[in-house]
Order: structure tokens, then C-alpha cells, then sequence
């Protein structure tokens, strides 16, 4: 079954149109990566799927239960974090984590303990005295210990120190491990490529790109840079294939798809050492957004 | 200076929907006094029996001070403007000052404003001197209002000074409060309680016999001795000077000394796990909720209390029979036996209950904007449910403040030897819930429909609606614009028999509004701050 679909979702504030009829289908168990810039819509996507704005057109659902018409029950399936941590600043930490766990009617107390040592909680504390990392901890200790089937994470790690994101990396692992799915809305590139299955890329309130790491990279250009013995040489034009100078006795090749073309051009030449490079996902990343027109890549 | 400059209009910008809307109300109080005495007592010999039948009584002394001049259009002014005005000056100077100071700490913002190259006093000055340009702006608005109605334009001037003078103390005493508390929340409930205090001992020097020394004591004192358009006593100006001056040398040596944040009461950061009221969001409401409906019972009640004592100096014993009349000019009725008195009085309490309905409206739109509903409603919680436990629990409070006043009123008399009974009195408590419960509707809808200007408006109709009832029927207004305020259809129990059309059909309009607003709330996006 589906956990999150959204299907021609759009929605519009005044004269903004945040989301543009967005398509979007996350699987159960998958973790699902969802990048986008500031203001691309990922916080509004999650709002629509939280049911806490109503759609301008399309529909939102998650497990087949629609999000505006009826999220409580949708709610009982879900666990939440907020790229901002708004609690309630007189309550102190265990106090805060108690009173979401009556609201969302069960938690797994034991997780819960484990949780807490493992990020380091200090549950005496009141809201109002915590740092924004520490209140981000309260969200995602009570979000995990819930075991809720989907987790929505909206930049769930802004404000964690390195140490702290190892915590959450390994917290994430092990949800995915118990078949929980995750959806991650996040700008951390290193932390989506490390933790997610899925990928989709946002940018004006619509999907540029969408797929597997493995499937983004395949339909990316990959950087392969030769070195030569002496000067590099002038070679024919090769179709499909971009080429630059990388110094005097270097080239560099920009190539989609095959890499016989280059191969060949460069059999009978003294060739010192050839290196081949898989775009990162930031190349992927930047690569939507440096165009100028939207569908650029595609 | 320049910088200075920016804190200064920065503070002001920030604080302009507040001063506007006190401004405009204190210049339409100002204008409708000074018109409605003149058609109401258009000549001597009528001003002459009004001033007789309220030169003695301590009953209405009780809300606007002693009147020392209620021949001239100006005494008159003198003494409904500036003892009434000069409580709700205090209450802005309280609210502008901790708002510029506190609530800027509160907010991170003030660390914002320091990491610029502008020394600490220059801050401070800079927030000082955009709370003054705004009490400044309510003088000349109040001032305003005098002119245009043609008192004349210097000791005009001189009364709407004495009138606002106390916003400069309680700003002074908001400032000390934003050093002393670590969150605008407690500066606001210190502040409130020192306005409060003065109030009372401006209430008792009015009122009892021998103890009008106290009026000396009270910034609200200090409005009424400078006597404007009755014998001006312009050096008593010197007190709110010298205590304004006084509370700012307190302030300002705390103010750079201190850490950033951080009050001279310990903030407890930590504390042991209180498991109790955690179940629903109604029940957590509850408990953040309770400190400030113990400060409404404890203000009220006390309040309800010197009503009760006073009520037994009330007699209509050699006061003309012209006085009936007189009184029913100003929409009063009849206040010359105690529960008469009282019944009058109750109508302030209708006020405070209707004002408290507003602050619990805030409280539940405050949820909205500092974003935590989001957290709430991406749980398992029905906006349904939440709003309708938020407002039955709203009701539950009022009705607590309501019986608190008639119980305490009842208290009050008996301790004095009134004659009342304890029943009239509750009658009379609870017969201040359904003009109240209304406005808890209105307000409910007008948060469902426009959140953000929910308080606002909510506590703007409230008072308009008040202003209107005290001062419509004094201009003469027609009777259909009267009926317009709810205020208009409250009996004034137990002097006036219960009658149970119009109560009935108030509960039946905020029940109705009440409904529209959980419905329509349900179906509109959340909004942010």
C-alpha cells in the first residue's frame, strides 16, 4: 500500500502559487528523500499531507486516508517533526513528551528511554531553557518512540551537532529496518544520500526529477578526466559527449550515456591515467537549479 | 544617535496598531463627555441640581474620583475624562514599556539589535523614546478631543496632561518589571498588580471618610490633585515627574548590568516532572491557564469586596428627588440603596467578565500563532474538539470570575452592615455570564474567520460596545443604535428585576456564533505569527 500520495496537488496563497500540481508516491518501507531549496514547497507539501492547509486542487493521502477530510484517523498512523520545534515553552522535557504520547494514544515507553540516553535529553529541563537543537531532540525522540508506520520529517536535523546526526542517522536506520517509512523533506545533501532509497527534487512547487540514486546518477552526465603524456590533443567532435581543456596535458569529458565514443577517440594516444566520477547528488542538485529553465536536464 | 533614532521608531512602528486604537479611544471619550454634558445640563440651574445630587455620592466617586468642579463643561471633563482615562493611560504605559523591552528579549530580537554597534543605553534609550513618543501621541489625541468640542485650548492641554501622566509612571514601572521578571508574561502580571493597587487606594481615598490622604500616594491620585478646570495645581505634575525619574534610575543601572535575557528573579529552568493535567489539550490549557484565572479571580474579587463595603454608605437620605432622573441620564438607574449600588456597579463586572472572555480568546489564538497547533493537529487531535473544549473551558472560567465577584460583593456588604441578600448577589454575579458568553461567540468567530487581528478586534468591539452603553444615551443617541450594544440589554440585578428574554437570547447568539466558529475553523488553513 501507498503511505504518502499526492496526486495534482496544488496550492495557492494569494498571488503565490506555492505547489503546481504535484505528483508524488512514497511507498510503505521506503525512505523517501525530498529536496528542494528554501520556499521550493517542501514545508508546504508537508502541510497539505498533515492536513493542516486545505488543497487549492489535487488530493493528498496517506495510507489511502485523505489528509484534509480526515486526518485524524490519518494521524494515528503518523509521527511528526517540525523543521521548528514549537512546544510549549512551560512544560519541561519529560513532561512535553508525556502529553504528546496521551494526545497520539500509544508509545513504546522502553524506545523511548533508549532514545533519550541516546540523544542525550535532558527531561528535567523546560522547553523555554532549551536550545533550539535540544527542543528538536523532544520532537524526534517522541516521533520515533511512537513507531508510528510513516514518519514525516520536515529538516529534521536543523540545529543537531555531528554527533547528534549520527544519532539520527541510526534511529532512522533502524525505523527502516522495522518497516517504517520515512519521509524526509531536508537540504542536507550527505544525509539524504546516506539515508534514503528515493529521491525527488522540488523546485517552484513542482518534481523536476525523481528516482533512485542509482537512476538520477544513470541519467546524469558523468565526469571522466584523462591525463596525457604530453600536450593533450585536439580531438573531433564526439556526439553526445562535452569536452574541456583541464590544464595543458588534461581533458575533461561531460558524458550521458556511453562512454565507448571517448574511449575510442583516445585508444592510440599516450594516456598516463584516466579517472571516471559519478556525479554526486549535489551535482544532480545544483545541476536543476543553475539552469534557467525549469525542466532543464529532463 | 542615529541608531538610537531606529530602536526609537522601530518601538514605535511595532506598538502603532495598539497606540492608534487607544488614541482614537481616549479622543472620542474626551469629545463625547465634553458633548453630552452640554445637551444634557444645558444651563446652571440645571448643572446646579446635578452637582448637588453627586457632589456626595461616594458610589459613582468609586470608577471616576472625586469631582471638584460639575458647573463648567470642564470640571465635568475634568472629572469623567480624567478619572476614568487616567486607568486605562496606565494600563497603556504598563503594555507599551514591556512590550519594548521584554517582549523584545523574549523574542530573541534584542540580541538582533545589540550585535549592531550600538552601545546597550543607546537601546535602552532608543525603546524609552519610541514608549514616549506614543504616550505623547495620546495626550495631543485626548487633547484633540477637548479642542474640537471647543473647552479652551490651554488648560485643554493641562487636563489631557493630568489625564495620560499616569502612562508615564506605569511605563516606568513596566520597565522595572522587564528587568525583574525573565518573561514579558510575569512583567505584565507584576505590572498589573501594581495598576491594580493603585486603583485601589485611589478607590479607597475616594470613598472612605478621613482617608483622602491616600490620594497622594497613587499615581491615579496624583491625576485628580492636579484639579484641572477646577483650581489647576500644576507643581503636583512634579510627582509623576519625579516618580517616572525615580523608576528609571532604578531601571536603567539593571538594565546595562544584567545578562541579555535574563530578569533579576531566577527563572527555574529546570524542574521535577508534574504529571497532573497532561491528559488532553483542554486539561494542559487548564494548567498553563489557572495562574491568570487566579489573577482575575484574586483582581476581581477583591475589587467585587470594597463594592460590597461601599454599597452600605450609598443611601438616598438628603439627596433631591431629582437625582432618580439625573441618574437615569447617564443610563445608570437607580443606585441609592446598596444592592441598588451594586446592581450599577455590576455592570463594570459585565465589562471585566466580557474583557476576560477576550483575553481567553487570545490565549487560544496565541496557540495559533506561535505555530504550536501545528504540532498538535499533526497528531491524532480533532480542531473540532480542541476549539470546543477551549471554549467550554472559557465558559467555565468566566463563570467562576462572575460568581467570584458576586460572592465577594456579598462578602463585602455584609461585613459592612448592608442589608443584601446572598442569592440577590450571586443573581447578580451570574447575571453578568450571557453579555460576557457573547462576546466569548463573537470572539470565537472572529478567530476562526481572521486570526490574525483576532484580539484586536475582539477587545476593540468589547470596548466600544461599553463606551457606547456609559456615554450613547448621554449624546442622545437613538434608541436602535443603544440596543446595538449587548452592554444595553444587561438588568441591573438584583435593583432591577431578572427578566429572561434577553439573556436568553444572547446565550442563543453566542451559541450560534460559537458553532460557526468551530465549523469554519475546521475548514480554514492554520495561519503562522
Amino acid at each position: 500500500m501507498t503511505a504518502v500520495q499526492a496526486e495534482k496537488l496544488s496550492k495557492r496563497y494569494g498571488d503565490t502559487l506555492a505547489l503546481d500540481g504535484l505528483d508524488l508516491a512514497v511507498e510503505q518501507g521506503e525512505v523517501y528523500g525530498y529536496l528542494g531549496p528554501n520556499g521550493a514547497g517542501k514545508t508546504t507539501t508537508i502541510r497539505l499531507l498533515l492536513g493542516l492547509h486545505r488543497p487549492s486542487g489535487g488530493r493528498a493521502s496517506l495510507f489511502g486516508i485523505d489528509a484534509w477530510r480526515d486526518p485524524v484517523k490519518a494521524h494515528r498512523r503518523i509521527a511528526y517533526v517540525a523543521g521548528e520545534p514549537f512546544l510549549w515553552p512551560a512544560l519541561n522535557a519529560s513532561e512535553t513528551l508525556e502529553y504528546l504520547a496521551n494526545l497520539h494514544g500509544s508509545i513504546d515507553t522502553a524506545y523511548r528511554d533508549v532514545l533519550v540516553e541516546r540523544f542525550k535529553l535532558d527531561t528535567t529541563k523546560r522547553i523555554r531553557a532549551l536550545s533550539k537543537g535540544n527542543r528538536q531532540k523532544v520532537q524526534l525522540v517522541f516521533a520515533f518512540a511512537t513507531r508510528a508506520d510513516l514518519l514525516l520529517l520536515d529538516e529534521p536535523t536543523s540545529g543537531l551537532d555531528p554527533l547528534m546526526e549520527v544519532a539520527f542517522r541510526q534511529t532512522v536506520h533502524e525505523a527502516k529496518e522495522r518497516g517504517q517509512t520515512v519521509f524526509l523533506s531536508s537540504h542536507i545533501l550527505s544525509e539524504v544520500e546516506a539515508l534514503c532509497d528515493r529521491v525527488g527534487i522540488l523546485r517552484e512547487g513542482r518534481l523536476v526529477d525523481e528516482g533512485t540514486l542509482a537512476q538520477l546518477r544513470h541519467l546524469r552526465a558523468q565526469t571522466i578526466e584523462v591525463t596525457f603524456a604530453d600536450t593533450a590533443p585536439d580531438l573531433p567532435p564526439l556526439p553526445g559527449v562535452q569536452v574541456e581543456r583541464a590544464g595543458h596535458n588534461a581533458l575533461r569529458f561531460e558524458v550521458s550515456g556511453s562512454v565507448a565514443p571517448i574511449l575510442q577517440a583516445i585508444a592510440d594516444r599516450p594516456v598516463l591515467s584516466l579517472t571516471s566520477r559519478e556525479p554526486s547528488l549535489e551535482e544532480i542538485f545544483l545541476h536543476h537549479y543553475d539552469s534557467s529553465d525549469g525542466r532543464a536536464g529532463d | 544617535m542615529p541608531a538610537t533614532r531606529a530602536v526609537a521608531r522601530r518601538t514605535l512602528a511595532d506598538a502603532r496598531r495598539r497606540t492608534l486604537a487607544f488614541a482614537y479611544f481616549f479622543l472620542a471619550v474626551a469629545a463625547v463627555n465634553v458633548l453630552g454634558y452640554r445637551k444634557s445640563y444645558p444651563d446652571l440651574a440645571e448643572r446646579i441640581r446635578f452637582a448637588r445630587s453627586f457632589g456626595d455620592n461616594k458610589a459613582v466617586r468609586l470608577f471616576y474620583g472625586v469631582p471638584h468642579d460639575l458647573l463648567t463643561t470642564g470640571g465635568y471633563a475634568a472629572w469623567r475624562v480624567g478619572g476614568l482615562m487616567s486607568i486605562f493611560a496606565a494600563m497603556y504605559g504598563l503594555l507599551a514599556a514591556v512590550r519594548a523591552l521584554r517582549a523584545e528579549e523574549d523574542t530573541g530580537r534584542a540580541e538582533l539589535v545589540l550585535a549592531n554597534p550600538l552601545s546597550r543605553g543607546a537601546a535602552l534609550g532608543g525603546a524609552l523614546t519610541g514608549v514616549l513618543a506614543g504616550i505623547v501621541l495620546l495626550w495631543v489625541a485626548t487633547w484633540l478631543g477637548f479642542v474640537i468640542t471647543k473647552l479652551s485650548v490651554g488648560p485643554s492641554a493641562y487636563l489631557a496632561l493630568a489625564t495620560v501622566a499616569p502612562a508615564a509612571v506605569f511605563a516606568g514601572v513596566g520597565a522595572l518589571a522587564s528587568q525583574v521578571a525573565a518573561s514579558r508574561r510575569v512583567a505584565l502580571e507584576l505590572g498589573s498588580a501594581a495598576v491594580g493597587a493603585a486603583l485601589l487606594i485611589r478607590v479607597v481615598a475616594d470613598t472612605t471618610g478621613g482617608a483622602g490622604w491616600l490620594r497622594w500616594i497613587t499615581p491615579l491620585g496624583w491625576s485628580e490633585e492636579m484639579r484641572a478646570f477646577a483650581g489647576a495645581r500644576p507643581a503636583v505634575l512634579l510627582l509623576p515627574l519625579a516618580a517616572t525619574a525615580l523608576l528609571l534610575a532604578v531601571t536603567v543601572p539593571v538594565a546595562l548590568r544584567r545578562d541579555i535575557g535574563s530578569g533579576l528573579l531566577p527563572a527555574r529552568d529546570s524542574a521535577p516532572p508534574d504529571h497532573r493535567l497532561l491528559g488532553s489539550p483542554t486539561r494542559l490549557a487548564l494548567r498553563l491557564e489557572r495562574a491568570s484565572l487566579l489573577g482575575w479571580l484574586i483582581g476581581v474579587g477583591l475589587f467585587a469586596f470594597v463594592i460590597g463595603v461601599v454599597s452600605d454608605s450609598v443611601s438616598g437620605i438628603g439627596i433631591s428627588q431629582n437625582l432618580q432622573k439625573q441618574l437615569e441620564k447617564l443610563g445608570v438607574g437607580a443606585v441609592l440603596t446598596p444592592s441598588g449600588y451594586i446592581a450599577f456597579s455590576f455592570l463594570f463586572f459585565v465589562l471585566a467578565v466580557a474583557l476576560f472572555c477576550c483575553s481567553q480568546m487570545a490565549a487560544t489564538h496565541k496557540e495559533e500563532s506561535e505555530q504550536r497547533l501545528e504540532t498538535l493537529f499533526a497528531l491524532p487531535v480533532a480542531r473540532r474538539a480542541w476549539l470546543t473544549g477551549r471554549l467550554l473551558l472559557a465558559v467555565a472560567a468566566a463563570a467562576a470570575v462572575a460568581m467570584c465577584a458576586g460572592l465577594l460583593a456579598w462578602a463585602g456588604a455584609v461585613s459592612a452592615g448592608a442589608d443584601v441578600s446572598f442569592g440577590d448577589l450571586l443573581g447578580a454575579g451570574a447575571n453578568t455570564l450571557p453579555a460576557s458568553l457573547l462576546f466569548l461567540g463573537i470572539a470565537a468567530l472572529v478567530f476562526a474567520l481572521v486570526p490574525r487581528a483576532s484580539a484586536g478586534i475582539a477587545y476593540g468591539l468589547t470596548t466600544v460596545a461599553f463606551v457606547w452603553e456609559l456615554f450613547g444615551a448621554l449624546l442622545g443617541a437613538p434608541e436602535w443604535t443603544l440596543d446595538l450594544s449587548p452592554f444595553h440589554h444587561v438588568r441591573l440585578v438584583p435593583a432591577q428585576s431578572f427578566h429572561v428574554g434577553a439573556p436568553l437570547a444572547m446565550l442563543a447568539i453566542a451559541a450560534a456564533a460559537s458553532l460557526a466558529a468551530v465549523l469554519l475553523f475546521e475548514r480554514r488553513d492554520l495561519t503562522g505569527p
